[in-house]
């Protein structure tokens, strides 16, 4: 054993390693209380500049906030906000099976070959750039006023995001991985099960919360222009009878749920699909 | 036990046009039995396509090569790369499962035998993603062992490891192979590491040929630290310095 | 030799068979060709199975009276102003407040809700609002499309700027590389794709914003012109202005915003 060289510094430090560390989570938790703050600053400046406007512009042209918080709570009690919010998420959710099964084999086709990515390419990026205006109106025509309308657009609108991120994921293949699958001599089946679908599941769940955000809304669009029932169709009801605290009661309800919807039904369930992935356990 | 045999092999990339480059020129060698042997060179030697033609990744261009098992059933490999190429998706045994025939009995226990074997006995259930590099990489290894190959082929295995773990790994290696006595192609960049493991070591030079076939005889179990071990790999590298000089014919990536 | 079971054939075995036709039909332009023709057909199919959808011949004849009637140009012209006018004010507001929610942290959380809000809040709420606050006339249209695409230039702009990475932004400093040169050589070119990205989103929900306010607005342009033929049951007259939109749009986005994207991340694609 030689003798130690390198000594540990003559100035020892001012504090413990106890007492750094709490000084370590005092700071930080007085950046989450100052975080904490701003968020709720950030909400009370908007609903303060909400009331002053309501305040200062005519009358009847904007509610003020607690206006629509009353028509909100009255369209709760009345059980027509459960009827309406569930007509119009299980059509979302229809549509967005329907766009699903037709955008996911798009997309493998996509990610797997040249010819059908240069047959499909110019469909899929048009189709995302068309105005959901054309598609809500378009539907309509195809089916009338029914139940079916707001679903083929939720469909429409979703196809070219999903085709999109699978043509990704399949692109994003660890070809290391199906090498060594191949030498090991399994079957394309096996390959597929075991290495391209996991793979692929990310990718599809990234395609469902993007392509949600703008689907309810496309669902809800085509439910003013000839809805049955659904909340798009009772703001365009609330429109023509000039209601604006209506429209902004249903339109607030809708965007908190959706917002629940998409923030915690959907990040829940991938969180457990996807438990295998170190940075999720690590995350949250 | 397997024989390999690799007759007057030639593999040109982008044969036929202006931009041809030879890999590998006119390579014949076979491997027969329970042999350890190692293929050395220094890179873009052309040692990693002979390995691809090897385990049927890459078609060569001419020549021949046929890997043969001793009950004329097809032949079984087993690999182990570079990275461990674990699928992070599946636990460690399902891993090791997925790359089995069957799912009996028989092979869970074969499994089992295995990760015991290189000390991961205890992680089965565990994921790819929560093991070290060095775990992972043992996985690898237990995989293409548990398939029990007629020929096994391993690609710099412990190539990305750190020093300490790639040298524990090489002595777990050498325990496995003594009991299992399978025939193994083991490619590396380290001459070091070559004399340590192998029976025979095969030397690729610059543009794809034969340098030298050279025989290792030293008893086994081997460690880095043995003296007899140390003054051969010096000899051996000091037959290699003739390589110094040597120029690959054309340097342009496939 | 004995049982010889794994024997590979090289690739001078392999006598390639494909002939060349076969490789023309197979090749990339001829798939688009196919892709064209397929969409078409599918057209005519859905024409003759539903009634109510109008067929290539119809549009086409209502597509080319909309254009001898001089409809075309003199509504694209509003569209187009409110629209310019739209887009123009929300990358502006939506720079200012990207760049100081991507430098600050405290910034950041105040922004986050009413952006977030702001993202989720559908168009056609804008466009009714809109309406019945401005009356019929430009203002509207003008109102709606600054609001639908500001959210999306702020979290994009917001993005980017928060992106430049740290390392080499400390680099800089611990060479003491000037201000002028550390934003010309590094935020800049870190930041002007992700500028783009936020307009050329703006640019797509722009358009929808503004054909919305137009359609439920009633004062002229592309929207109304199209629910004029809507309202009146003639489907022919309003697929010729869908077809109109969606040109534009596609040449908007390809022509200018494809080309400018390519150039801006031109440094991240080009490995390989």
């Amino acid at each position: 054993m030689s003798n130690p060289v390198i000594e540990a510094p003559p100035t020892a430090p001012a504090v413990t390693w106890q007492e750094g560390e709490q000084l370590a989570r005092r700071a930080s938790s007085r950046r989450r209380a100052k975080r904490l703050v701003l968020l709720a600053a950030g909400w009370v400046a908007m609903l303060l500049v909400w009331n002053v406007a309501a305040y200062y512009l005519p009358a009847g042209v904007l509610p003020s906030p607690l206006e629509v918080l009353i028509v909100m709570w009255e369209i709760v009690a009345s059980g027509a906000f459960a009827a309406n919010f569930f007509a119009s998420v299980g059509k979302t959710f229809v549509g967005f099976l329907v766009a699903i099964a037709v955008g996911a084999p798009i997309g493998y086709l996509m990610g797997r070959y040249t010819y059908w990515r240069a047959f499909f390419h110019d469909g899929v990026t048009v189709a995302g750039t068309i105005p959901a205006l054309t598609y809500a109106v378009l539907s309509l025509i195809i089916f009338g006023i029914s139940d079916l309308g707001p679903i083929l657009s939720v469909a429409l609108v979703s196809v070219p995001y999903i085709a999109i991120n699978v043509a990704e994921g399949v692109r994003g293949v660890d070809q290391s991985l199906v090498k060594m699958s191949q030498a090991f001599g399994r079957s394309p089946q096996q390959i597929r099960r075991d290495v391209f679908i996991p793979t692929l599941v990310p990718y599809i769940f990234a395609a469902i919360r993007m392509s949600f955000a703008v689907a309810w809304k496309v669902e809800a669009l085509t439910e003013v222009f000839g809805g049955t029932n659904g909340v798009g169709f009772q703001i365009r009801s609330e429109y023509q009878l000039f209601n604006i605290d209506g429209v902004l009661a249903w339109m607030c309800l809708f965007i908190v749920f959706m917002l629940i919807i998409e923030r915690l039904v959907l990040r829940q369930f991938e969180n457990r699909v996807l438990a295998w992935r170190p940075e999720e356990r690590v995350g949250r | 036990m397997a024989v390999l045999t690799v007759k007057d092999l030639y593999k040109t990339f982008g044969a036929g046009t202006p931009r041809a480059n030879r890999v590998l020129d006119n390579i014949s060698f076979d491997v027969r039995g329970q042999t350890f042997v190692s293929i050395v060179g220094p890179s873009g030697c052309g040692k990693s396509t002979l390995l691809n033609i090897i385990s049927g990744v890459e078609t060569h261009t001419s020549g021949q090569i046929s890997v043969t098992s001793d009950d004329g059933k097809p032949a079984r490999m087993g690999y182990v790369f570079q990275d461990p190429r674990l699928l992070p998706w599946r636990s460690v045994r399902k891993n090791m499962l997925y790359v089995q025939d069957q799912a009996d009995d028989e092979t869970n226990r074969r499994v089992d035998k295995y990760l015991d074997m290189v000390g991961l006995g205890k992680h089965g259930d565990f994921w790819p993603g929560q093991l070290s590099g060095g775990m992972q990489q043992r996985v690898g290894i237990a995989r293409a062992f548990a398939v029990e190959p007629d020929l096994l082929i391993m690609d710099e295995p412990f190539s990305h490891l750190d020093a300490i773990t790639a040298r524990a790994l090489r002595e777990q290696l050498q325990d496995i192979w003594s009991q299992s006595k399978k025939t193994v192609v083991f490619v590396t960049h380290d001459v070091v590491e070559a004399v340590e493991l192998s029976d025979r070591i095969i030397v690729l030079q610059p543009g794809g040929k034969i340098f030298e076939d050279i025989t290792i005889d030293l008893p086994r179990p081997r460690r880095q630290t043995d003296p007899a071990v140390a003054t051969l790999q010096a000899e051996v590298l000091a037959r290699l310095e003739r390589m110094k000089g040597m120029a690959p014919q054309v340097s342009a990536a496939p | 030799m004995t049982a010889t079971a794994t024997q590979r054939r090289s690739s001078e075995e392999q006598a390639s068979g494909t002939s060349a036709w076969r490789r023309r039909v197979t090749s990339e332009p001829a798939a688009r060709v196919t892709f064209y023709i397929t969409a078409f057909l599918i057209w005519v199919g859905l024409a003759a199975m539903f009634v109510r959808v109008p067929g290539p011949a119809a549009v086409t004849a209502s597509l080319v009276k909309e254009f001898s009637r001089g409809e075309v140009f003199s509504n694209f012209a509003d569209t187009f102003y409110r629209f310019a006018v739209g887009v123009f004010l929300s990358v502006v507001v939506g720079l200012a407040i990207g760049v100081i929610m991507g430098m600050s942290g405290l910034a950041r959380a105040f922004f986050e809700s009413p952006v977030l809000v702001g993202l989720s809040i559908p168009a056609i709420i804008w466009a009714f609002l809109t309406v019945m606050w401005f009356g019929f006339g430009d203002t509207s249209p003008i109102v709606t499309t600054f609001l639908t695409a500001v959210p999306f230039v702020i979290i994009n702009v917001a993005q980017g700027v928060q992106g430049v990475s740290r390392d080499l932004r400390d680099m800089s400093s611990s060479y003491g590389v000037p201000l002028g040169r550390r934003v010309k050589d590094l935020i800049l070119p870190a930041v002007a794709g992700y500028v783009l990205a936020g307009v050329r989103f703006a640019v797509i929900i722009g358009w929808n914003g503004v054909l919305l306010a137009e359609w439920f607005g009633g004062s002229g342009g592309a929207g109304f012109r199209a629910r004029y033929w809507y309202d009146a049951n003639q489907f022919a007259g309003f697929a010729a202005w869908v077809i109109l939109f969606v040109i534009v749009i596609v040449v908007l986005d390809q022509l200018l915003f494809e080309r400018a994207a390519r150039r801006a991340f031109r440094w991240r694609d080009a490995g390989h």
